[in-house]
């Protein structure tokens, strides 16, 4: 299972669509995400933005890291924001995408490394 | 003052994010015929120098924070890849370029995503007023202290005004040079500014059938492996 997490219905889109299969589920803001993992949906990937409406995406990501049942689910960033040198490592990012120039490609790789 | 930039760095957030979904929704198509295959490509291409201009107005924001590191930079290495993303465009607009690098073009001390722009604007520029079946020319020459790097296009003439701004040592506000689309001078304003915070140098030569801009920046002292 992979979580797009994006409150832009037609980014979320465009990614569920990418990544293709059934087993995609979609949220608008991180609550929703986070009480869907608590019910024992543990997904194999997440596709996080992380300016979202409520709790932002690193809130979300504190969250992840902080339990063990989480800590290890391989999360990708999908972001306008320019992250420079930050070190994302700590939050269990396995790699961050920029919306402004990510290809198709970029989104199914993740998958078949990571999903499949 | 503080929000004014704020509001200018929310703003180009907000356009950002249409702009971005725009061209993701282009790339999601499969290849199409060859009939429909340039608009979906001209609509990649026009998002994505929509976003890049927007990333560059921020980026003006952006430049009173200090946040751009100066560092050793390769010209050649920013004009091949400035070059290549143009490329398409040039060529779909029925334009040639033309790239010379005379002597070695040694490392600058600049910034790198600055000095992209800087290049990237004045080749769009270029490439902007140069009629059909013309080209641009982009020009690396090596100097004893700088390194310059040229952008020659065969339009009209540069406006007097314009000039002489730019002879002051930089534009202070988007200049328009012709009363048609793009022409409103934001490129040059965008390398202006960019220049400037690199402590390089901007000019611009006019020419009885066209306009060189040129920026000059300090050879790094770091040795080059070109």
């Amino acid at each position: 299972m992979i979580f797009v997490i994006d409150d832009d219905e037609i980014m979320s889109e465009c990614i569920a669509r990418e990544i293709g299969g059934e087993d995609v589920k979609k949220f608008s803001n991180a609550i929703e995400a986070m009480q869907e993992i608590i019910k024992g949906n543990i997904p194999d990937l997440i596709f996080l933005d992380i300016l979202l409406d409520g709790p932002d995406g690193f809130t979300f990501l504190n969250e992840l890291v902080s339990y063990s049942d989480t800590s290890r689910i391989p999360v990708v960033v999908v972001s306008s924001l320019d992250f420079g040198n930050k070190k994302l490592i700590d939050y269990g990012i396995v790699g961050i995408l920029n919306k402004d120039t990510m290809n198709p490609e970029d989104i199914k790789k993740y998958v078949r490394e990571y999903a499949k | 003052m503080e929000k004014e930039v704020d509001g200018i760095l929310v703003a180009a957030h907000e356009l950002k994010a249409p702009l971005a979904i725009l061209r993701q929704l282009a790339l999601s198509f499969d290849e199409m015929d060859t009939k429909n295959e340039y608009i979906r490509s001209e609509m990649i291409s026009v998002s994505e120098r929509a976003i890049k201009q927007v990333n560059d107005l921020a980026k003006i924001k952006r430049l009173e924070d200090g946040l751009f590191t100066m560092e050793p930079v390769a010209v050649r290495e920013v004009c091949d890849a400035v070059s290549h993303e143009l490329e398409y465009l040039f060529s779909y607009n029925r334009r040639d370029l033309y790239i010379k690098y005379m002597n070695r073009s040694r490392l600058v001390t600049a910034n790198r995503d600055l000095l992209y722009s800087v290049i990237y604007n004045f080749l769009l520029n270029a490439m902007h007023y140069s009629g059909d079946g013309t080209r641009a020319e982009l020009i690396v020459r090596d100097n004893k202290e700088n390194v310059k790097i040229m952008i020659r296009d065969y339009g009209p003439a540069l406006p007097m005004d314009v000039w002489r701004e730019i002879k002051r040592g930089w534009v202070n506000k988007p200049t328009s040079i012709a009363m048609r689309p793009g022409s409103s001078g934001l490129g040059l304003y965008i390398a202006s500014k960019f220049s400037k915070y690199m402590n390089a140098r901007v000019g611009a030569v006019r020419h009885r059938d066209g306009t060189s801009f040129f920026v000059e920046l300090p050879t790094s002292k770091q040795a080059t492996l070109f």
